[in-house]
């Protein structure tokens, strides 16, 4: 707005650049909050057949157990007494059909993953799913 | 607004392409990520429910170990396991599935366990553990 002088097309063009880079800034810091669900030191382990899955659940709880049987949800550390309760609000507020995913390092040993799904399975949470990487199709 | 002074338009195109390169690239980054994702679904023993013993017989039996799998308690190759499943999943699809899994087995081996049984039709998978 500052030089409307003699070329009175360049003036809009700053202002473009600003909404487009504010657009830039929501866009980078509402994925980022998306991406902090998933714990990016987790490397999933590898599925031929299963197909990608395109939507999931919005309720789902997602649970990332790292290699060394380490629990985080949204990259906070929780033990699985938390971790229980947690579940047991989650079913209180949205039913027993409330998906659990479990997103484990392809690395973990099966002892951590069966403490998560009989924390699980004990709050009354049926649907429980491993998460792969999905590398077939 | 198209054609008033060619030389005038000309300069901001670029920077205006600058942007929106940038804005592709983001979102070519991001999308790549969130497609890759497979979600295997797994029925989990009631934690109350006694151990059942017995096995009926409609029921199909794997062990997974680290590094090994077992179909009906004998061990085979990957590949074996794969066509035998293939086969036996286009006779009944809806036959249960009992994976029995070793607490040293890794969360690669289970999930290899899981994806064939997918691939061949197969969706009534039980995890349990193996004591």
């Amino acid at each position: 707005m500052k030089k409307r002088g003699d070329d009175t097309l360049e003036t809009p063009i700053t202002s473009m650049i600003d909404i487009v880079f504010l657009l830039i800034i929501f866009f980078v810091v509402t994925a980022s909050v998306d991406k902090d669900v998933v714990d990016e030191s987790i490397i999933l382990a590898q599925a031929k057949n299963a197909p990608a899955v395109e939507q999931s659940d919005p309720r789902t709880v997602t649970v990332n157990l790292r290699k060394d049987g380490e629990i985080n949800i949204a990259l906070q550390p929780l033990s699985l007494s938390q971790l229980k309760q947690l579940l047991i609000s989650m079913r209180a507020q949205a039913g027993n059909s409330v998906p659990v995913l479990i997103r484990c390092d392809g690395d973990t040993q099966f002892r951590h993953i069966d403490r998560v799904m009989q924390v699980a399975a004990s709050t009354g949470l049926y649907r429980v799913r491993l998460a792969a990487e999905a590398t077939g199709m | 607004m198209k054609r008033k002074s060619a030389d005038q338009l000309a300069v901001p195109m670029s920077s205006m392409i600058d942007i929106v390169f940038l804005l592709l690239i983001y979102f070519i980054v991001t999308a790549r990520e969130e497609i890759s994702e497979a979600h295997l679904a797994v029925n989990l023993p009631s934690p109350g429910a006694a151990k059942t013993d017995e096995v009926k017989p409609k029921m199909l039996e794997m062990q997974v170990h680290a590094n090994k799998l077992y179909l009906q308690g004998a061990e085979k190759p990957v590949e074996e396991i794969a066509s035998t499943l293939k086969y036996l999943g286009s006779l009944d699809p809806d036959q249960t599935v009992i994976i029995q899994v070793s607490m040293s087995a890794r969360a690669t081996d289970l999930v290899t366990a899981l994806d064939l049984c997918r691939a061949a039709g197969l969706e009534k998978l039980n995890v349990m553990t193996l004591k």
